[in-house]
């Protein structure tokens, strides 16, 4: 019963935030970020100090909130070690992706996220294996792939960001510029968001559904690098030259990401309500969670995601404001996010007032994935405005 | 608690303002107004806004557009209707926070300690159980375990001797629905700060009439003026490098505002960098800001992403152009028989009227550009390492005919390499929509046009070309002087042909004037002899540069190339335009900044008010309100009271219904029980 695997995660939430191992982590934080200070805070300025300050705050969190995310985050740092050493020993050459075997075949940025995109297909699969199958092994692997899927995305993100410097220190930038690279951000965040609901609800069988969105994803990031050579990396246009961008974009990705999470679990929701409908000993219906707790996931992840995109928007504002002179200019992106808070500010009021619950929210978040979708994407390929930088 | 409850008896007035404003403050108007503004904001979007009603007529037809327009669909920010749905989200966010505000605060500062037992069983979790302990031990336990958990408490010692622990968690989940509503309300009074409201006011007043026409600031009449007295604006202004502005340019319907600013910005210089890929890096301006009540001016620098700020003004680098460039010009007539270049001193913005033997035309000068950076060749990528290679200075000007045709150059100042020989080059069209058609004009081995001009006014030359051409052909015994006369003179009209019509003027006079069956051969001779005149004039021209003797001499493969590459462009000429061709001998370049100065005294609080909308939304999404009690009373055994033994019961209630409150809820019944089960 999934009542029962519930009440013991919420037994054991009684967590010591303070034992050993994260008072390891922590320290293993704090010194990473000493570490880089000391090697590159000569060339940062006052609000990147903050950043970084801001960054290592928050990753303590992350890592003590959910510890499954400290293993993953050591992983992440060797394997962008290793691929930055790599580079070192070739005398800081591109061509060294050509050449090192570690960096070709394994942790070059286009090689980590070539392998991030395999894997996160093959995890959309195997979820729905493990479903048919009502294998927990199965399962099991499909999880392995997700987390195996974002060190590499991660990696490949890390090892951008030096390589952007090592073919110039001119173009250098943190990878959340182009279409490309928030594209990869999105998929990163969407399955790391993912996997900690997996985590806290006990439950597989909503994998599948989540991934395919990833994958969808996956399949633009293929047809952008092969079709449009959109992997190159590209120098700074002025404009983005912004500490603002850092957060902005982040934040701004973890709002899609809960968005779309919800959008997913909406129609898990519709399909197994539609099931439970015609034959309640459905199968599906049974291996799937139940129709409650897959509501209040929507709940949760369009809280989360209305509550980062807060932040985005606003942050973008004061962007906007330092770049272009105004807060608010009726900017076509600007327009559409707002669109997007509106939508799922109005999703959230009728839930209370009305009390609402399933089917209708589901379908409302489902639809919410298509507006969402339309700021994200369709502003960029359908309008022209100043946020023109992820033209297609 | 916030949906309209009808009243029941709605005559009386009091009745009345309640219904209003429980629908002012009801969810499901907010939830109205939220999708109005969303579907609003999509047709702003997907509308291009602001644009001329010729576009729009063009787009929808004059009466959709008209419809439309009515409507205010191409200004749907500034729409009444637009506003007005605004005003209402705010006035029904304000009567929302009103009314809700007692209720929210009571509810945030009561433990509802007093609830009476049977209430307590009528809450979403309830549970009631025996204990062997005392009712003071048991409270004790309640009290701290309560504690333990986060809430916090309050023992009500009621009538009968029981005892009620009442907690309370979460409560800021309350102040959170403060921070974000009335964020919502600083966030529009914000907004409504920086809005253009005295400007419509102005407008309807007759006041302000914006400018529609350009020109000169002093011609620009007193209505088109703004003073301090505009608490927020936005405009641009371009300054050329070296020069000053205490004036802004506000856009303002269709036309623009002047607005006097009470400080000077002179602009001192102002750059541009490049990557390698020609894209630009930076645009940056070095200004110096003077005001009445500064001591010392201001000298900044600005950037994009980094302005200057000045008291409420803030100011940014937000475009750049050419600030009247001084241009020394060799204009180059064409069809001249002599080398007369004429100078020319300009500027750009400059228009130069210019008298020739065909007729009068106007020459505007648009712009200069310094570079011209396009994709470099793989064979230079791999010479420079650059991916991107730099045409050097251009220029783009107008050239207007007297009926005001007007024809549009890119002249390259520079001769540039194509397949390894070197041009300069010129673009030429007549539309805007249309690209530049390029004509490649040699360059002579020194690197100049000037055997390009000196052959071509040799061409232009009868009498040079009569001479020169008998001198190549000269008469020979087989033909008659008449035969002879009309052989030159055929060449002599042939090229006056190729020069004004290029070869295809050839054939087409070939298929004109001759029948058909003889086309190709008039044609093929035609050609010939064109030829041979053309490489008559050459070998002359080559002649008099000292470079070639003879007939039979060879000729350098240069020289070979240039004289194909030369027939070309002349070929080309006859669709360039007007017959002049503007050489750019020397510059110096004034760039001019675009800059960009807003006050907006609406800014702080639209920013206060986004900080506390934050706040607020983590407030209500991740602090859940919830309550506990523990009520305790000695347990009633017959009809004395057993002071040993207790009966306990728990309730609960949590403000969103979450699947986890109930298993929270048992897991605290747990807890109190525990050591009950014990000393069992
Ligand atoms: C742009 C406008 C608004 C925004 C962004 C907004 C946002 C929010 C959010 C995020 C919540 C929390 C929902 C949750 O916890 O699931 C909320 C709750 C609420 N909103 Fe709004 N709101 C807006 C306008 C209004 C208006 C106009 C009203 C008046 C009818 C209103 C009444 C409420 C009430 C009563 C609650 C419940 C508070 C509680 O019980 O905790 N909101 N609002």
């Amino acid at each position: 019963m999934h009542t029962n695997s519930v009440t013991n995660e919420f037994n054991s939430s009684e967590k010591k935030y303070f034992d050993l191992r994260n008072i390891a982590w922590a320290i293993f934080v704090i010194a990473s970020s000493l570490i880089a200070w000391n090697q590159y805070g000569s060339l940062m300025d006052y609000y990147e100090d903050t950043i970084l300050a801001g960054a290592t705050i928050g990753l303590i969190w992350l890592g003590m909130k959910w510890r499954s995310f400290q293993p993953a985050a050591i992983a992440v740092a060797l394997l962008s070690l290793l691929a930055i050493y790599t580079y070192q020993m070739h005398g800081d050459h591109i061509t060294a992706n050509e050449q090192a075997f570690f960096l070709k075949y394994l942790v070059s940025s286009q090689s980590a996220i070539m392998w991030m995109n395999a894997l996160f297909v093959l995890a959309t699969i195997t979820y729905f294996f493990a479903l048919y199958q009502k294998s927990d092994f199965t399962g099991k692997v499909a999880t392995s792939m997700v987390w195996t899927a974002a060190v590499f995305g991660l990696v490949g993100m890390m090892v951008r960001w030096r390589e952007s410097y090592i073919i110039n220190t001119d173009y250098g930038h943190i990878p959340v510029s182009s279409l490309y690279e928030v594209f990869i951000l999105f998929v990163v965040i969407t399955a790391l968001i993912y996997l900690y609901y997996e985590q806290k609800y006990k439950t597989r069988t909503l994998g599948g559904f989540v991934m395919l969105v990833v994958s969808a994803a996956v399949g633009f990031i293929l047809w952008y690098t092969f079709d449009k050579g959109a992997n190159v990396i590209q120098p700074l246009v002025p404009a983005l030259k912004s500490w603002w961008m850092k957060i902005h974009v982040p934040a701004n990705f973890i709002g899609y990401g809960s968005f779309s999470i919800a959008a997913m679990v909406g129609l898990a929701y519709l399909i197994s309500s539609k099931l439970a409908q015609k034959n309640p000993e459905n199968g599906f219906v049974k291996r799937m969670p139940s129709l409650e707790l897959m509501d209040d996931l929507m709940y949760k992840s369009i809280s989360l995601g209305f509550a980062f995109f807060t932040i985005a928007t606003v942050l973008g504002a004061m962007w906007a404001a330092e770049a272009w002179g105004g807060y608010w200019s009726w900017d076509p992106k600007e327009t559409w996010a707002l669109i997007v808070w509106l939508n799922y500010a109005a999703w959230l009021h009728i839930r209370m007032s009305k009390g609402w619950r399933g089917t209708p929210m589901a379908w409302w978040a489902l639809i919410g994935l298509l507006v969402t979708t339309f700021a994200f994407l369709g502003v960029n390929m359908f309008l022209s405005g100043l946020h023109s930088y992820g033209e297609l | 608690m916030t949906q309209a409850d009808i009243s029941k008896n709605p005559t009386s007035n009091h009745k009345k303002n309640k219904v209003l404003v429980d629908f002012l403050g009801s969810m499901n108007l907010a939830v109205t107004l939220l999708v109005m503004l969303s579907i609003a904001s999509v047709v702003g979007t997907v509308l291009k806004q602001d644009q001329t009603t010729q576009d729009y007529v063009i787009k929808f037809g004059p009466f959709w557009s008209e419809v439309f327009n009515s409507l205010g669909l191409f200004h749907v920010y500034g729409a009444a209707w637009f506003v007005l749905v605004l005003l209402f989200l705010l006035l029904s966010t304000s009567v929302c926070v009103t009314r809700n505000t007692p209720t929210f605060i009571k509810d945030m500062k009561q433990y509802n300690e007093k609830l009476s037992l049977n209430a307590l069983k009528h809450q979403p979790n309830h549970a009631t159980f025996d204990s062997e302990s005392n009712l003071e031990s048991e409270v004790q336990r309640a009290q701290n375990l309560l504690k333990h958990n986060g809430y916090k408490t309050k023992i009500h010692q009621r009538d009968d001797g029981s005892v009620t622990v009442a907690g309370l968690k979460g409560r800021w989940n309350r102040l959170g629905y403060f921070f974000t509503h009335i964020s919502i309300i600083v966030i529009c009074i914000g907004a409504l700060l920086d809005s253009n409201l005295l400007l419509k006011y102005r407008e309807l007043t007759g006041k302000l009439v914006p400018e529609t026409r350009t020109v000169s600031l002093d011609k620009v009449p007193q209505t088109a003026w703004m003073g301090p007295e505009n608490l927020s604006f936005r405009g641009t202004v371009n300054v050329p490098e070296g020069q000053k502005t205490d004036v802004l340019f506000l856009p303002y319907e269709n036309g623009y505002l002047v607005q006097k600013l009470p400080f000077t910005v002179e602009v001192k210089d102002f750059r541009i960098e490049y990557y390698d890929t020609g894209m630009p890096k930076s645009f940056e301006s070095d200004l110096i800001l003077t005001a009445p009540d500064l001591d010392k001016p201001i000298e900044k620098t600005i950037a994009v992403n980094h302005p200057l700020y000045y008291k409420n003004y803030a100011i940014y680098q937000s475009s750049f152009g050419d600030g009247g460039s001084i241009l020394n010009l060799k204009v180059h007539p064409l069809l001249s028989p002599v080398e007369n270049a004429i100078d020319l001193k300009t500027a750009v913005n400059k228009t130069e009227p210019l008298k020739t033997p065909i007729g009068r035309f106007n020459v505007e000068i648009n712009d200069f550009r310094l570079f011209n950076m396009v994709p470099a060749t793989e064979a230079e990528k791999a010479e420079t390492g650059k991916k991107f290679h730099n045409n050097g200075p251009s220029i783009i000007f107008k050239v207007r005919n007297e009926q005001g045709k007007a024809w549009e150059y890119d002249n390259y100042m520079m001769p540039n390499l194509q397949e390894g020989r070197w041009f300069f080059m010129t673009g030429v069209r007549t539309m805007n929509s249309e690209p530049f058609r390029y004509l490649f004009i040699p360059a002579d081995a020194n690197k100049e046009k000037t055997r390009f001009f000196k052959f071509l006014a040799l061409i232009n030359n009868p009498v040079e070309t009569n001479k020169i051409l008998t001198e190549s052909f000269p008469k020979t015994d087989q033909i008659t002087d008449k035969t002879y006369e009309l052989q030159i003179r055929l060449m002599r009209q042939l090229l006056s042909l190729f020069r004004s019509k290029g070869f295809d003027g050839i054939s087409e006079f070939v298929s004109k004037n001759v029948p058909k069956e003889e086309q190709e051969k008039v044609s093929d001779y035609y050609f010939s002899q064109t030829s041979f005149a053309l490489q008559s004039l050459y070998l002359s021209v080559l002649k008099k540069e000292g470079r070639q003797i003879g007939h039979d001499q060879d000729i350098s493969d240069f020289n070979k190339r240039w004289f194909e590459d030369a027939l070309n462009a002349f070929n080309g000429l006859s669709r360039f335009g007007p017959p002049m061709y503007f050489e750019l001998k020397s510059f110096k370049q004034i760039q001019s900044t675009g800059l960009q100065i807003t006050k907006s005294p609406g800014k702080d609080v639209v920013y206060f008010g986004s900080a506390m909308l934050i706040i607020g939304v983590f407030f209500l999404f991740y602090m859940r309100q919830k309550r506990i009690w523990v009520h305790i009373q000695n347990k009633q055994s017959g009809d004395s009271t057993d002071n040993q033994s207790t009966e306990i019961t728990v309730a609960g209630r949590d403000k969103k219904h979450l699947p986890e409150t109930e298993i929270e809820f048992n897991a605290l019944v747990d807890q109190i029980q525990q050591p009950v089960k014990q000393t069992d």
